[in-house]
Parts: C-alpha cells; structure tokens; sequence
C-alpha cells in the first residue's frame, strides 16, 4: 500500500538555499545541545562524588548552563526551520502522530530551564538538594532527546504514516523500531563526549584566575572525551548495523560521495582520539566541529536515501522570490557585527576583571 | 485534508493555541518595552545618581530575564509547535512564504539574547556608556522581532493585494501592518509600565517604590493614549467582513471586547492614581490586579485578533479548518471523504454512515468544537436539534454564520455528519424526513430554518403578542432583529405554514385548524401523482371553485372506474382542495 504522504508547498528559491543554510545551522544547535546535556551530565556526576574542586567544577557548570540551554534552543530554531520548509510534510505529519509528546516538550523545556536557573542562582543555598535538582534537569533534557529522535527517525518513516488511524491523539512513538535506540544513543553519547571538550573549554577561560579549577576541568573533560568517543565508535557501529542494508551500504561504497565522507568521519575520529589523549584541546575543539558536521553531513544523506523512494527534494516547486532572501543576509549580517561588538566589549570587562 | 488532524475531543487544538499564545504575547510584548524601560530607568538612576535605583535597575533586569528568557523564549518556540500540530496547512503556508522573514527573526532572536544576557551579566561592571549601548542594541533587535513577526501575524488577517500577486513585500507590509506595529509597540511599552508597578512594589526602600511606581505610570499612561488612536486605525483598515465581526456582528467578539473595555479601565484608573495620586498604594496585591489587567487587556485583544479572522486562518485562502477556499467548489461536487488524503475509509456505505459522519466532524468542525470540553462545545450547541435541521443548517451554515466554514464535500456527506452529530453524539433517533413532512410541513419548516439556533419552547413566549399574520411579516425581515439571521427565503406558501407552527408554539384559545398539520401537496403526491400528472391536474381544473373540487373528490368514482372516492378525514380533503384549486388558479 502507497504510504499517505502530504503535498508540499512551493518554495521561494531553490531548494539548494534551504540545504546549505540547514546543513549549516544543524551543527551549531548540535554543539550547544552537546554543551547542555553534556555538561550538565559532567556537572551532575562531579556534584554527586563531591569534594571541593569537583564542586567548584559543579558550580562554574552551574553558572554557565542557562546561556547555553538558551544558546542550545535558539540555535535550533534556525535548522528546525528550514527543516519545515524542505520537508515540512514529512515532519508536520510525524509530529502530529506524536503530538501529545511533541507539545510536551514545551513544558518540560520551561520546567528543565527554570531549574537551571535555580541551580545556577542558589547553587550554594540548596545544599545537597543541588545535586538532585541538577539531575532531574538532566533527565528532562534527556527526556527532550528521546521526543526529538523519536520524531526525527518517524518523519523518515512514511510507511508508518497510515498509524495515524489507531493514534489520532497524537500517541505514537517509533522507540520500537530497531535503529531507534542505537540512533538516540549515538546521539546522547557523543552530547557527553562534546561536553566533555566543552567543561575542558571552560577550564581554558580559568587558567590563569583558577589553574587548580583549569586543570582538574581539562582533565576531567578530555577524559570525559576520549572514552564517550570510544564508546560511541560502538554504538554508531550498531547504529549503522541496525540501518536498513540499503542504508548501510550507502556508506559503504552504493554513494561514492556519502562513502568519502564517512571515510573522511572516521579518520577525524581516529585523529580526535589522539589529540585528545595528548590533551591538545584546541585540535581536538576543532576536529570535534569538523566532525559534528561531518556527521551532519551524513544524517543528511540517511534522510534523503530513506525518503528516495517517496521524495526528493529537487520535487519542490520554485516560485522565485530571491528579494525576501537578500532581507535575510542583510539582516544575518548585521546580527553577526552586533554580537562580535557585544563579545568583544565582554571580552574586554572579563580581561580587566583578572 | 492534506494533513492528519490532532484528534483530542474533550481539549481541542484551539484551547491549546490560545493558552500558550496569550500567556507568550504577554511576556513577549514585555520582552520588547520592558529593554526600553531597563534603558531610561538606568539613564534616570545614572542621572540623578542614585544607588538605590540603579540596585532596583538590576533586580529588574534579572525578573526580566527570567521571564522572558525562559518563559517567554520557550513559549515562543510553543506556539510555532502548536500551530503546527493544530493547522499544520496554514503554518506550512506561513513558513514557506514567509521563510525568510523567520529567519530574519532568528537572527535577531540571537542578537537578542546575547544583549540580554550581556546587559544582565555586565551590570555595574562595564562602563554606563557602553552599558546604555548595549541596552539599545537589546531593544532595537527586540523590537524588529515585533516588526518582523508583526508583519506575518497581520498578513493572516489582511493579506492584501498578495492575494492577487503573491509577492512577499505585499504580503509582508499589508494593510494593517503599520496600525497593527504602532498599536502593539503601544501596548508593548505599556506592559513595561505594568511590570515596573510589580518590581516596584517588591522594592524595601519607599522613596525608590514611589519613585520607580510615578515612572512607571507614566509609561503606561502614554502608551495607553497612543494605543486608543492606533486601535481605532486597526479597526479601520480591517476588510468589510472582519470589521462587522469587531464591531459586534460577532457574539465571541462582543465578549472579548467587554473583558478588554473593563481592563483597560482597570490598567487606566491604576495608572492614574500610581502616576499622579497616591503611588504608595502600589503595593504587590494592587501590582498584581494590574497585571492581572493588563494580562486580561492582551488576552481579550488576541482573542478578538483571532476572531476577527474567523472563518479563515489565512484570510480568503485558508480555513480555519485547513481546507483552502479554491478546493470549495471540487470538494462539493467529487466530495470531501473521496478527496481527502488523511481518510481512513472511502468505501462509503449504509453500514459505516456513523463512521463517515465522525471522520467529516474530526476534519471539519473539530477545528473550532470540541465534543464535552471547555472549548466552544458542540454538544450543548447542537442538542436539540434534528437530523433534519442539521442537515438544512450544515448546507448554508456560513450563510448563516459567516465566521463559521462552509461545509465542504456534498449533500449525502453534509447528511452524513448530521447523522453522527444527531445520532452518533446524541443518541437521536433518525426520523424520515417524509413522514414529518407529512404530519407537520410548519415543523419541518421549523426544523429546517430556526431549530439549529431557537428551542421551540423558547420562540413561543417570544411570538406570544403576535398573530400570525405579523410573524409571517417578521419572518421576512429577519435580518433586522438580529445579525445572525437572513429573512426566510421559502414561498409565501411556506412562511404562512411555518408563521402557523410558530403561532401555535405559544398558548392560544384557538386550536391548529388542518393547513397547518395537513400538506395538500403531500396529499397530491400520495392519493393523486401515482396516475395524475401536476401539470394535467392544473389544466382540467381552471376555473373549478373549492366547492366543486370538494364535492368532485367525494365522487371520483363517477368520473373514472380506476379512481376511488377520497377517503381522507375533513381536514386532509380541506387541504387537498385547497392544494387543486390553488394549481387551477395557477394555470
């Protein structure tokens, strides 16, 4: 039976636009996301086996954890955006299906975010309360994770979309399926890892105010690094073993390109790993972004083979509107030349306070 | 129809959007007035250098990012998933139109927070001068958010001249964009008064709450006289339609309009006496009744925002139930369950009726009804009606009722979902339309035309002063008593019938005499039609008197072995004569 698939409306430049500009923001909202859940988990653990430079640790995670929730959920606005505009039939319908989850994350977001705020402004005041406080946090952001990949691997579903008669109240998770835990894990697993670089990074802005609270933080974050990316190499193996064998084999070798950059993935891997266990944060930094996108860069191909046989994106009507694209980067640029005169003004009160 | 439709009955998706939008434009409009109060109350703490207002700067600033940070971050992310779940065809609409004005809105989001967060974070440790900047750089980014979502919020109430072009700038700066951003930018700068009333009366030191509670009435009491001329412009610019509905056509309207008219005093008359009688009476319960105020004054603008719009999401194209209005005229003649995608069944039979009428109900009226809930709910709405009136009152229901959509799909599917409101929800009985017809044409009449809005029990105290004769005359000017109603279209025939049936709701010493229980055109079809055509009928009795028609039914076998005597009671050969001489005449 022909899964049951929405038409999709006209776009107002070429589909190429809304690919680079959604290949472009998804990693951005990835490394912050990775930031949160990664170092708060980091957080939670060096609160939790206690000690002062561990709650010293704590604390500064505590205090930076809201910009970054805020970071993380603005970063996200932009690709979930330009997702909407090149697959917004595929992922309207998927949310929908699961609309009784996907709403919910909205609540627990407000919920996750104030007790952040909570943690971070009474980190001292609430005692041995902190560190549960932190934790639940923590697991509503997991929570979060678990919703988002549920709806990111349905909308890659279409045959699954005819469910939608036995969960018109928006009901239906996919957890079942067999890639599902493999894809989530890999995903939650590198979080903790790129957190592990994060907390390191923030023992970097220490170095000369705090080095007892830098080293500890850069040893504890690079360590952090080096095994979740050794335990993730796992379990993207099962994930990618877990694919549908049309899928697996698109890396390896069925896509020529999609195989080169999967090749070009592990190296970095390998490259990363080394880098991080000689403790050179700033190569392993700019490795782990280059792979985030790599990475981003094969998700990608995954989506576009899975729906192949429905969609693809070159199917999307132009109704050209170049002009409403021009209002945009004007407007990006101008963004980008405030938030460099505002870091840069920080950044000159920061130095002034050491 | 292209998309699923989020199935909660007892909730509905309105309810839903609505708790989520109202809440977020509260904060939301505060995150945009609420910088440019941070700034000048920053500039007056620096200007008449005091500690303790720069301390009540800072405590503000740290409420204001915790509100609109969180709070209002997040329910802003909310609302663009909710609508999503409820009308996923008008959001895909939005954002693929509108994609790069989004965008555009992200970026200033970001610019946004970062400002937020600097101007929180560097207090009192960056220089004032580049302190001040950073405040503007957070209200100008803030406000061009306003500008930009402004922009795209209008263009579903009055899309413009993109309704022909289908350019973005047209569709971007519509009709009430300009009304629409000076009044909301009004009510934004208004909302940072209310909140500076409530940091204010948290604050220890009286001279700072008295000085901080005159500031902030000020802003409050300016706004509110710049939101009075740029409503009333609002108003104007509004499209024909719409405007009835705002200025009462529609009862929901009317409502919010009375709720926002009480708030606006509530917020006024506070403002007046914080600003310019008494500012020690600002204490945290009379801060928490204007907010309350304001919150109500936000709500029941939104409220009437949406309203005004009914019965499209996206003004002349889409309807509130995502069914565009260039699909009307395909659906009415293929028919909706044969053409939309999200249909569980298409094999429609006697069999799955109840089934088919549930399915039009969850992608037709469920948009706006829910079943039992809080949400304008249909159960109460449509409890005493037939399946008859319902059939007649879903064919022209946004005749009727210009906020609601027309029905789509044909005239089996309209009784279709009658059948499951009047059956399937209420556990009627379906009763054959022939046979009411027959034993009452003024019922049927009733049913038809004034049961889906009047009990007959009420209409009968209302029609008591009158005779029949005058209610036949009111039926015809209808529209005068009420915008709801359109003047009965049927036959002179037909409003007598019907007058007659209302006449006799009320208590009366007369008794219904036969025309009003007894049809002689239903006589005709059955005792004559089966051998007699109208048409021969109307030709062999021109010129016939009622006496010799009624005298000839009694001896019908003389004219014919094949014909019988009529065999009716008085009253039914009263009717049926009535009915023969009226089609001589007619000849």
């Amino acid at each position: 039976m022909q899964p049951i698939i929405p038409s999709a409306d006209t776009i107002p430049v070429a589909w190429g636009w809304f690919q680079f500009l959604l290949l472009l923001t998804f990693p951005l909202h990835l490394l912050a996301m990775n930031a949160m859940v990664g170092g708060l988990a980091i957080g939670v653990v060096q609160h939790f086996r206690g000690g002062d430079s561990r709650r010293r640790l704590a604390h500064r995670i505590a205090i930076i954890l809201p910009l970054v929730i805020a970071f993380a959920v603005n970063f996200g606005v932009a690709p979930l955006l330009f997702l909407q505009v090149l697959y917004g039939h595929f992922v309207y319908t998927s949310s929908i299906l699961m609309g009784l989850f996907w709403i919910a994350v909205v609540p627990i977001l407000i919920i996750a975010y104030y007790g952040a705020y909570l943690y971070d402004f009474k980190f001292k005041g609430l005692g041995a309360a902190g560190k549960w406080l932190a934790l639940a946090v923590l697991l509503l952001l997991f929570c979060i994770g678990y919703f988002f990949s549920n709806n990111m691997l349905l909308m890659t579903l279409p045959e699954r979309f005819s469910e939608y008669f036995q969960h018109r109240d928006g009901s239906l998770l996919v957890s079942g399926q067999s890639e599902f835990l493999p894809r989530y894990l890999h995903m939650m697993t590198g979080a903790l890892a790129v957190g592990g670089l994060f907390v390191a990074l923030l023992g970097r802005f220490k170095a000369k105010s705090a080095p007892e609270l830098a080293a500890h933080a850069s040893a504890v974050g690079m360590r952090t690094f080096f095994y979740m990316t050794i335990v993730n190499v796992g379990v993207g193996t099962w994930y990618l073993t877990s694919l549908p064998k049309q899928q697996m084999l698109l890396f390896m070798g069925r896509d020529l390109a999609a195989t080169i950059c999967f090749i070009i993935a592990l190296l970095l891997v390998i490259g990363v790993l080394v880098s991080s266990f000689r403790q050179q944060l700033m190569t392993t930094l700019v490795g782990t972004v280059v792979l985030v996108y790599l990475m981003s860069f094969l998700r990608s191909w995954l989506r576009t083979d899975l729906l192949a046989d429905y969609f693809n994106l070159s199917q999307l009507q132009v109704e050209p509107q170049y002009s409403s694209m021009f209002l945009f980067l004007f407007c990006l640029a101008g963004g980008v030349v405030c938030v460099g005169w505002l870091i840069a003004k920080t950044v000159n009160v920061l130095r002034s306070e050491i | 129809m292209n998309y699923p439709v989020w199935y909660l009955p007892e909730i509905g998706g309105g309810l839903l959007i609505a708790a989520i939008a109202v809440l977020h434009v509260f904060v939301s409009h505060f995150a945009v007035g609420g910088g440019l109060y941070l700034i000048y109350a920053e500039k007056k703490g620096l200007g008449e250098n005091s500690e303790a207002i720069l301390d009540f700067t800072k405590r503000h600033a740290r409420f204001f990012l915790l509100l609109t940070m969180v709070f209002g971050s997040i329910t802003g992310v909310g609302i663009w998933f909710i609508i999503a779940l409820v009308n996923p065809a008008a959001t895909s609409l939005l954002i693929h139109i509108f994609v790069f004005g989004w965008a555009a809105e992200w970026v200033f989001f970001v610019v946004e927070i970062s400002a937020a967060f600097v101007y929180f974070y560097m207090f009192g440790r960056m220089d004032s001068a580049t302190h001040l900047k950073v405040g503007w750089v957070y209200f100008i980014s803030a406000w061009l958010s306003l500008f930009l979502i402004n922009g795209i919020i209008c263009f579903m109430l009055t899309p413009g001249s993109w309704l022909e072009n289908q350019n973005f700038w047209a569709g971007f700066f519509n009709p009430s964009f300009w009304p629409s951003l000076l009044f909301r930018t009004c009510i934004a700068v208004m909302l940072a008064g209310v909140y500076g009333y409530l940091s204010a009366s948290f604050s220890r030191d009286d001279s700072v709450r008295i000085s901080m509670t005159r500031f902030s009435a000020k802003w409050s009491l300016l706004a509110l006289l710049g939101a009075l001329p740029s409503g009333v412009w609002y108003v104007m610019v509004l499209p024909e339609p719409a405007k009835e509905l705002v200025l009462g056509k529609s009862p929901t309207i009317a409502a919010a309009g009375q709720w926002g008219v009480a708030s606006v005093i509530v917020v006024l008359g506070l403002s007046l006496i914080f600003g310019f009688f008494r500012p020690t009476l600002n204490t945290r319960t009379t801060a928490l009744l204007a907010m309350l105020g304001a919150l109500v004054l936000m709500g029941s603008f939104e409220w009437i925002r949406e309203a005004a719009r009914r019965p499209y999401a996206i003004n002349e194209v889409v309807y509130s139930n995502m069914i565009f209005k260039d699909d009307l005229a395909a659906l009415d003649e293929k028919g909706y369950l044969q053409t939309a995608l999200w249909v569980q069944d298409r094999d429609i039979g006697p069999e799955n009726q109840l089934e088919a009428g549930r399915e039009l109900f969850i992608q037709q009226c469920y948009a706006c009804h829910s079943l039992n809930g809080l949400n304008n709910d249909l159960m109460p709405l449509t409890s005493h009606m037939s399946h008859q009136a319902l059939v007649s009152y879903i064919g022209k229901i946004h005749k009727i009722r210009y906020f609601m959509p027309p029905f789509a799909g044909t005239q089996e599917e309209a009784s279709m979902l009658a059948t499951y409101i009047a059956s399937g929800l209420h556990g009627k009985e379906l009763v054959d339309p022939a046979a009411t017809s027959a034993a009452d044409p003024g019922q049927e009449l009733f049913e038809s035309n004034c049961a889906s809005c009047h009990e007959a029990e009420d209409l009968g105290p209302a029609t008591e002063e009158m005779d029949k004769d005058g209610i036949a005359a009111m039926l015809e000017t209808l529209d005068e008593l009420s915008d709801e109603m359109v003047p009965f279209e049927g036959s002179e025939e037909e409003a007598a019938k019907l007058a007659a049936f209302i006449y006799f709701l009320s208590e009366r010493a007369e008794t219904p005499s036969s025309p009003v229980t007894v049809d002689g055109a239903v006589l005709f079809e059955s005792e004559c039609a089966a051998c007699h055509a109208a048409e021969d009928m109307a030709a062999a009795l021109e010129g016939w008197e009622p006496a010799e028609i009624k005298e000839a039914l009694d001896k019908l076998d003389e004219f014919s072995d094949e014909m019988v005597p009529f065999e009716g009671s008085p009253e039914e050969k009263d009717a049926l004569t009535n009915f023969l001489h009226k089609l001589g005449r007619e000849n």
